[in-house]
Formats: structure tokens, C-alpha cells, sequence
């Protein structure tokens, strides 16, 4: 059938029962030739190589994350103060908390390596603590 | 040869390898879309690429100059009073215009008592490089929140774009909340470079323009170190 595409099937044989998906490719067809007559003159070379993504602009704030820079310490503006409460108080404590978090981790790692370098010690004994082992006269010969 | 996150880029270089999440990029200050090729971006400022996930690339520099872009919060300086608009100076190749009636609660009848010299800050609604950036003081719902004129009573400090932008990175830099907890003032950082502060005492403002200025030539882990110690 996709070889004699050209032959055009009458209205009266699409219009029978057994030909109803026939007919919907043919209506398909039909309409996507009008498209393309109709829009051909609108679309131009560039359009079509412009590229499949969209590009949106932002400021760096969006980026980076940054806050909003209107702030107000110790009660200097409670205007202000109370619409950070939102967001900048919220985003504070979680730094904080984050950064709490952090120190003790570290601090634990350090505590315990030293926790470990001393009992290690323990069960060393005097001659493996020595930097230097003098070579023993049996290794000599 | 495409450029690479996190390489020192120049003007002129092109940027192939793009990631897009549902077809879409997120382009930061510093880039452009290149008309000749398809999906690619042209560097337009020197600067590190930087990418954050999933799909939002910026360039980050040390310039001087403020460039504006669409959506930053900005401090700007009135300079001129023109029927329902305002000229307001925000640090960039042009002044910006701020509508008279793009505050909140604003009607023809009822205008806000702007003045010349008068600081306000502001939100920049869109920045083309053929037309002039325009300002407002309201969010899409019409509310001023945080945005609108700042009083007669404080003083303004330049300070360099990127200085800005590291004071409003919190995560990195704990400067300004080490003197919130100090100090009582106000302070409103626009992303230009402009910083407005207001405090009690003169000396309060002294001071922290004076720290403001120092900790630009210290790294933030410097600057966070220091800050700990604060206590």
C-alpha cells in the first residue's frame, strides 16, 4: 500500500466499514500537508536549527542560593525581622545545626584516633617501640 | 573546543555540553545563547563556569560592573523624577526606570513620596540588553514585602558586586549574622554592589562598613574562622 500512495482511494470506498483505519491515516495525511502548506512560510531556517532546549534566564541569587539582602538585627526593624522570621531565621538554624553536627563528627574522629594510638601503645613492647632494631648476629652471616 | 565547569572562561568561548531537565536550562549572569549553533552558550563575561544541578550554569567573576539581571534585588539611588516614572541609578551602563505606581498600594491619586536622592530597593523585572532595566517594588501579588523606598537615616556604601554576593551566600559566610548578633542595625545588600545601613548608634554603622570592607580581601574560611571566635 505505502508504494502506489499516490493512487487516492474514492470517498465512497473510505467510507466503508471495513476501511475505517484507512481512512483515518488518509485524514492524517490530508491535514499534515495542509500544516506544513500553511505554516512553511512562517518557519524559518532558523527556527529549525535553533535547538531543542529552552533556555530561561535567572539572576544569581536563584544560582548561588542567596538570601534576600534586606535584614534587621536586634530589633532595629521588626517589620523586617518578622518576615525573616520565614525564611532567613529558618535557613540560620539549619546551618547551625549542620555546622554543630559537624565539629562534634570531627572532634570524635580526632578523640577516637588518640583513643586508639594509646592503647596501641600499651601493647607494644619496649623493643618494637625502638625506631632502630639493631640487626641480630644471626642475620649478619 | 567547548569550555568545562569549573574552568576560567572568557568572553567569546562557547559551552556545548549542556545538561537540560525536561528540555530546559537555567542560564545565570555571564552567558547567552548562541544564535549560529544549536544548543550551545556563549560566554559573555570572564569568569568560572559553574553549574549547579540539574540544569542552571553561571559565570562567576571578580568584574566591577554591575550588569543587570532579571530578577535581582537591587539598591538604587533616585536620580531623576519624570511624570510617573523614576530614574534610579542601580551601578549599571543605564539607569533603570521604577514606575511611581509599582509600589504597594499605589494608585494615580495616591503615589508614594519618592524624592530625588532618595534610596530605594528594589526588584529588577526584566533586563535586556537592548532596552533599559525596569524596577519594581512589589511581587507578583502585589505586595511590597521586603522591597520598597529605605529612609532617609542610613548610609550607603559601594562595594564590589562580588563582595555582595558572598555577604548573601549564608552558607558560606557568617559575617553579617556575627554582627547581627552584636550590633543592632538594618541592612538592605543589593546584589549591585549598593549596601544601605542603618543603625542606632553612627559609630554601630562605622563599624561594620569598616568590617564590610576588610573582609573583602579575606577568604570565607577566614572570615568564618574569625567569626567562631566571636561569641
Amino acid at each position: 500500500m505505502e508504494d502506489n500512495s499516490k493512487v487516492t482511494l474514492s470517498k465512497s470506498i473510505l467510507d466503508m466499514k471495513f476501511m475505517k483505519r484507512t481512512k483515518e491515516r488518509v485524514l492524517k495525511e490530508v491535514d499534515d500537508a495542509e500544516g506544513k502548506a500553511m505554516y512553511s512560510n512562517e518557519i524559518t531556517d532558523e527556527m529549525k536549527k535553533a535547538g531543542n532546549i529552552v533556555f530561561v534566564d535567572t539572576s544569581l541569587s536563584n544560582c548561588k542560593d542567596l538570601i534576600d539582602g534586606r535584614l534587621s538585627f536586634g530589633g532595629m526593624n521588626p517589620e523586617v525581622e518578622k518576615l525573616m522570621a520565614n525564611d532567613y531565621a529558618k535557613r540560620v538554624e539549619q546551618i547551625e545545626k549542620k555546622k554543630e553536627k559537624d565539629v562534634t563528627d570531627e572532634e570524635m574522629a580526632k578523640g577516637y584516633s588518640t583513643v586508639v594510638n594509646t592503647i596501641s601503645k600499651k601493647f607494644q613492647n619496649k623493643k618494637n617501640r625502638k625506631g632502630f632494631v639493631k640487626p641480630s648476629e644471626e642475620d649478619q652471616y | 573546543m567547548s569550555t568545562k565547569i569549573g574552568d576560567f572562561a572568557i568572553p567569546g568561548d562557547l559551552f556545548t555540553e549542556i545538561k537540560s531537565h525536561k528540555g530546559v536550562t537555567i542560564v545565570g549572569p555571564g552567558l547567552r545563547r548562541n544564535e549560529e549553533r544549536p544548543n550551545s552558550l556563549f560566554i559573555t563575561q570572564p569568569g568560572k563556569l559553574c553549574f549547579k544541578a540539574p540544569n542552571v550554569y553561571w559565570i562567576e567573576g571578580r568584574r566591577k560592573r554591575y550588569i543587570p539581571k532579571k530578577g535581582d534585588l537591587v539598591v538604587g539611588i533616585v536620580t531623576k523624577k519624570a511624570g510617573d516614572t523614576l530614574r534610579v541609578d542601580i551601578g549599571s551602563a543605564e539607569f533603570a526606570s521604577l514606575s511611581l505606581l509599582a509600589f504597594e498600594g499605589a494608585t494615580k491619586k495616591q503615589k508614594p513620596d519618592a524624592q530625588v536622592g532618595d534610596l530605594v530597593y528594589a526588584k529588577l523585572l526584566n533586563a535586556h540588553k537592548e532596552m533599559e532595566p525596569e524596577l519594581v517594588c512589589i511581587d507578583s501579588y502585589s505586595k511590597a514585602g521586603r522591597l520598597g523606598l529605605l529612609s532617609n537615616e542610613g548610609f550607603l556604601i559601594n562595594l564590589s558586586p562580588l563582595q555582595a554576593n558572598r555577604l548573601l551566600d549564608v552558607d558560606n559566610n557568617p559575617l553579617l549574622r556575627t554582627l547581627g548578633r552584636k550590633l543592632v542595625f538594618e541592612i538592605a545588600v543589593g546584589v549591585n554592589g549598593k549596601v544601605w545601613i542603618n543603625a542606632k548608634k553612627t559609630k554601630d554603622v562605622f563599624t561594620i562598613i569598616k568590617s564590610l570592607e576588610l573582609a573583602e580581601k579575606h577568604s570565607d574560611k577566614d572570615i568564618m574562622h574569625s567569626c567562631r571566635k566571636i561569641k
